[in-house]
């Protein structure tokens, strides 16, 4: 197994009707392949360096999964077939994975998302609930060293 | 030519450039990770044409270098940093 991080672009003037659907389809794709989903995280809306399709903005997507090859192929290929899809890319992480401890990571996110989430609002679907997972994982990896080089100083 | 060249003034020639110590960024705070999709750090690298800046102006190792080039290219590959910049 190996870890893979996609990004894809949406064309943002999709409406979330229909964009919802296109994101829950290209996440379903991961476990019908053998795959397990790590972090769905949504940008939402940004401006693009550079106009694609002569659009200037784009609605950002990032999954972040473990998988074989052919899941890849799978997704890619998906995305080049469908023309919400404005560019898309794949990036490998790890070469190899140990799923027991990317399970264990994303348990411990959930439960780190739970209290905060419950304080916040009632209203938690689906995807703002993977969502808030994203932030939570970024700031655990990211958030110590900064912190311990702080102290230092 | 080399025989009527002018006489020096004072002992020794002083053509010493002031030369400032460049450190890595990266390897002076190693909190710092390079990675394609922060592409504000990047923005750091290159010029406003868009350019990767060369090194030896930037004075970040080899090391950290090859591992910058990678991000911006992948970063230019999904729109988040441009292949062309403007001149304003």
């Amino acid at each position: 197994m190996r870890r893979y991080e996609t990004m894809v672009i949406v064309d943002p003037d999709v409406r979330e009707g229909d964009r919802l659907p296109l994101i829950e389809k290209l996440t379903g794709l991961i476990p019908q392949k053998g795959g397990l989903l790590v972090v769905r995280d949504e940008w939402g809306s940004k401006k693009l360096a550079y106009p694609i399709g002569k659009r200037t903005r784009g609605y950002y997507l990032r999954l972040d999964y473990c998988g074989q090859g052919d899941l890849v192929d799978e997704l890619e290929r998906f995305c080049r077939i469908d023309d919400r899809v404005m560019k898309y890319m794949t990036v490998q992480i790890e070469k190899e994975v140990d799923l027991e401890k990317i399970q264990e990571q994303i348990l411990a996110a959930q439960q780190a998302a739970a209290p905060a989430a419950e304080t916040k609002s009632e209203t938690a679907n689906a995807a703002p609930e993977a969502a808030a997972i994203s932030p939570d994982t970024t700031a655990a990896t990211g958030g110590a060293p900064t912190a311990a080089t702080e102290e230092e100083r | 030519m080399a025989f009527d060249r002018p006489p020096k003034k004072g002992g020794f020639r002083k053509k010493r450039v002031f030369h400032r110590r460049k450190v890595c960024r990266f390897c002076a705070d190693q909190s710092l990770s390079i990675d394609y999709k922060d592409s504000k750090t990047l923005g750091h690298f290159i010029t406003e044409r868009g350019k990767i800046i060369p090194r030896r102006i930037s004075g970040t190792c080899a090391w950290h270098q090859r591992s910058l080039t990678l991000a911006i290219k992948r970063a230019r590959t999904i729109a988040l940093l441009p292949f062309v910049g403007t001149m304003d």
